[in-house]
């Protein structure tokens, strides 16, 4: 290309007189290597709090009640969507970004592509989240947060307050009376610490046990009076909020939920026969009696039908 | 300092010896400042006062970004890298979209078409016009612009494209390869329309 360039010592010459009179120096080594580490530095608190993400994100999906989530939601889908932790998978979009970006402007970063980069980052993010997880970090920083911020609620929190709605039929406390055996009646104090009158006829022996060892424990049922505050329980199961459980946990404690709701059907229907035939005599075919409460409410019948 | 001597150190030589001893960038200056000159014009900055301010900016770009060059890439690419950018943000500056511009002139077309084994299948009739692509060179996007003139008139490697523009070295081959296939295109519309 024939364009003439400036005069070649004019330029040379001017550049030098520049440096000289402008009294130009090259900056400090230090200055790029501490402007690399700074970035370096950034990508590490990007993939450090994208791990946390990860690991609370983690914990709080396998420890979301799944095993009676057709107690507390309509679906498994409903109960999908309410089990994602939307803020931490969030916090992880957003940090994966950053370290992708600050890893792009690292000296050689351009020269790798953006979905190498991309998953690089995942995937450390993945490995120090899971490292995080197994040393119990996630459940700290879950809970760390939950105490220390009004904005965030712990997984625990959460829990709590899904268990804690009297209105959708759960209620989460303790029995802090009973009447003598046979127990028909107990009291039962809640999380905020609301008296009820429970009404135990249809649970089996196993519910009472559990109920009399005064420990917390979730129960499924309807509120029948609510200006008298009496509930008519249909299942009692123990509060099993615990930092360590694995998927084999969930998965067993899924299996007993079924087989409790199974053996609860079969005992509720057997004890109302033998009700029947005490009242009427046998071969009777009717009587207000077969008006079962735990058998007619919305929720437990949602549990029957995912049984069968 | 020994003329004969300087002349003889590779780039990154002179850069040791100008952190000691700014008279040493006067070579640096000497050994670029020709090739600088035809690529920032490529890029758009065909005024020659324009020109010179450019270039007076980069070298004192370089001059005070010594400390930054990573020895383990090649100085060429580096300082081309500071000219790229230092063309781009001169148009931004100003405000202007670049100049209308020959990329190359005739006898470096006719390199570029007989040339580059990569370039052959850019052409299919050896008979069209210098002029007719650089027409058809300016027609396409500037980020394929950008990587064709890198590889077919500075006589750039993809590893040196890849540190110039501060991209994969992957990305330097899908760019070429589609900047082909519009330049291709281009060509083809100007023949329709002639």
């Amino acid at each position: 290309m024939k364009n003439t360039p400036p005069n070649k010592s004019s330029l040379k010459n001017t550049l030098l007189e520049r440096i000289e009179q402008e009294n130009h120096h090259p900056r400090s080594r230090w200055f790029f290597r501490s402007r690399e580490c700074v970035i370096w530095f950034l990508w590490l608190i990007t993939v450090i709090v994208g791990a946390a993400a990860f690991a609370v994100s983690f914990f709080v999906m396998t420890h979301y009640q799944y095993a009676l989530y057709e107690a507390t939601h309509a679906n498994f889908l409903t109960f999908i969507i309410s089990a994602l932790p939307y803020i931490w998978l969030i916090v992880f979009a957003v940090m994966t970004f950053l370290a992708v970006y600050n890893l792009r402007h690292t000296k050689r970063g351009y020269r790798y592509s953006v979905p190498t980069v991309l998953m690089s980052s995942i995937l450390v993010s993945f490995a120090a989240g899971s490292t995080l997880h197994f040393f119990g970090l996630s459940y700290a920083i879950d809970s760390y947060l939950g105490a220390q911020t009004a904005m965030y609620q712990s997984q625990d929190e959460v829990d709590i307050a899904l268990w804690q709605r009297p209105s959708e039929g759960r209620l989460l406390g303790r029995q802090v009376h009973s009447t003598a055996a046979p127990t028909q009646l107990i009291i039962f104090a809640d999380e905020s610490d609301t008296r009820w009158r429970m009404d135990v006829t249809e649970l089996m022996p196993e519910d009472i046990k559990l109920l009399q060892q005064k420990k917390p424990v979730r129960v499924l049922g309807v509120v029948t009076e609510a200006d008298y505050n009496i509930f008519h329980a249909c299942g009692v199961f123990p509060w099993t909020y615990q930092k360590n459980m694995t998927r084999q946990d969930l998965s067993k404690n899924r299996q007993e939920f079924l087989q409790k709701m199974r053996s609860q059907n079969e005992y509720a229907q057997q004890q109302l026969l033998t009700i029947e035939e005490e009242v009427f005599g046998e071969g009777s075919t009717s009587s207000p009696l077969t008006t079962k409460v735990c058998a007619e409410i919305a929720m437990m019948k949602r549990i029957s039908r995912s049984m069968e | 300092m020994e003329q004969d001597t300087i002349t003889t150190l590779s780039d990154e030589e002179l850069v040791k010896k100008t952190l000691s001893n700014k008279e040493y960038f006067g070579e640096i200056v000497d050994r670029y400042e020709a090739k600088l000159t035809r690529y920032i014009a490529r890029l758009g900055i065909r005024n020659p006062e324009d020109q010179l301010d450019v270039l007076q900016d980069i070298f004192l770009k370089v001059y005070k970004n010594l400390n930054a060059f990573d020895t383990s890439l090649q100085f060429s690419s580096w300082i081309y890298r500071i000219s790229h950018n230092e063309a781009i943000s001169s148009y931004r500056k100003k405000n202007v979209r670049p100049e209308g511009h020959l990329i190359a002139d005739s006898e470096e077309m006719l390199g570029f078409l007989s040339g580059k084994e990569d370039a052959q299948d850019v052409m299919f009739d050896r008979n069209i016009n210098a002029e007719v692509v650089n027409k058809a060179l300016l027609a396409i996007d500037n980020k394929y612009r950008e990587v064709i003139i890198l590889r077919f008139f500075e006589h750039k490697e993809y590893e040196e494209i890849s540190d110039i523009l501060r991209i994969p070295i992957g990305s330097v081959g899908t760019l070429l390869h589609r900047g082909k296939k519009q330049l291709v295109t281009e060509l083809n519309q100007d023949a329709i329309r002639m």
